[in-house]
């Protein structure tokens, strides 16, 4: 009888032990190491474009100067451009990587692989954690219509104003990132950017989605666009 | 001194953790040292390896609206 009350004791303190620890990890840990590789991942950015800058060779094409030439394709888990977003404060910038496996968005927002490219015709689709590994649409719900979601991809700055959202939807209704979203109150084809995270906060039994289109571009070397000057 | 007895943790008087202390080495700071150590191995091998197997079961991962 003292065995089977010593042991069940000592497995009772072991899994609490357990669980606090595991609680920990997912509340500071992943935040501590998400935090350290999205600043990563923003610093391999700031140098691909640096190098770019000291040597603008391929993109210097003369006289295509007239069409915006269409970018390459993104590579998988590769982190291509920052997103900015006021609303969710002023020092708010995460990295967006390509792809919305499991292991990318540990370390930034996800673009979705088919969705449009950044400024294209079509719908630039991005989803990211609202909480665990840094929180970074922690506050998704603040989000309103005419707030900016400023992105660069190092030589442009794209401007995207939401128009709809926050929007609540179920997790299988993939039609939130067709070129014209279902639901979104466009009609017709554009330059369109949706942001997805989960809802409730702890949850997945739904989404949070909001849709933006493309206000305005301008070059990096004409400084920080409106939406982020204070 | 405590002596090294060879009866399985689940026998005997103090249950598991008091048989790993009766089976540690040196005195009562070098034990403690040494649980110390063996405790922090412990958190790392849960941080770095099973905690992260774990954490995608749970349900902060689904994020997407396509991935089931």
């Amino acid at each position: 009888m003292r065995v089977v009350v010593r042991t069940v004791s000592e497995l009772c303190i072991t899994a609490g032990t357990l669980i606090v620890l595991f609680v920990v990890y997912v509340l500071f840990w992943t935040g501590v190491r998400a935090d350290g590789a999205m600043n990563h991942q923003i610093d391999v950015l700031h140098d691909q474009w640096a190098k770019r800058t000291a040597h603008p060779t391929a993109t210097a094409a003369p006289g295509a100067s007239a069409a915006p030439e269409e970018p390459a394709p993104y590579t998988h888990g590769k982190p291509f451009a920052i997103m900015y977003i006021p609303r969710l404060g002023f020092t708010w910038n995460k990295p967006v990587l390509e792809g919305t496996a499991v292991s990318v968005l540990k370390k930034g927002l996800g673009h979705y692989e088919g969705t449009a490219q950044l400024g294209q015709r079509g719908n630039f689709s991005v989803a990211g954690h609202r909480r665990t590994y840094g929180d970074p649409f922690k506050d998704f719900p603040r989000l309103r219509p005419g707030d900016a979601v400023v992105l660069t991809d190092g030589t442009t700055w794209f401007t995207y104003r939401i128009d709809k959202g926050p929007y609540k939807t179920v997790p299988t209704d993939v039609e939130v990132i067709n070129p014209v979203p279902r639901k979104s109150g466009y009609t017709r084809a554009g330059r369109y950017l949706t942001l997805t995270t989960c809802d409730p906060e702890w949850g997945h039994s739904h989404r949070l989605i909001v849709w933006a289109h493309l206000d305005s571009t301008q070059p990096v070397d004409t400084g920080k666009p409106a939406a982020l000057r204070r | 001194m405590y002596g090294v007895t060879l009866v399985p943790w689940c026998d005997g008087r103090d249950g598991m953790y008091g048989w790993i202390w009766r089976h540690l080495p040196g005195n009562v700071w070098v034990r403690a040292l040494i649980s110390l150590v063996l405790a922090l191995a412990v958190v790392y091998v849960l941080f770095q390896y099973v905690f992260p197997w774990a954490e995608p079961l749970l349900p902060f991962n689904d994020v997407t609206v396509d991935n089931q």
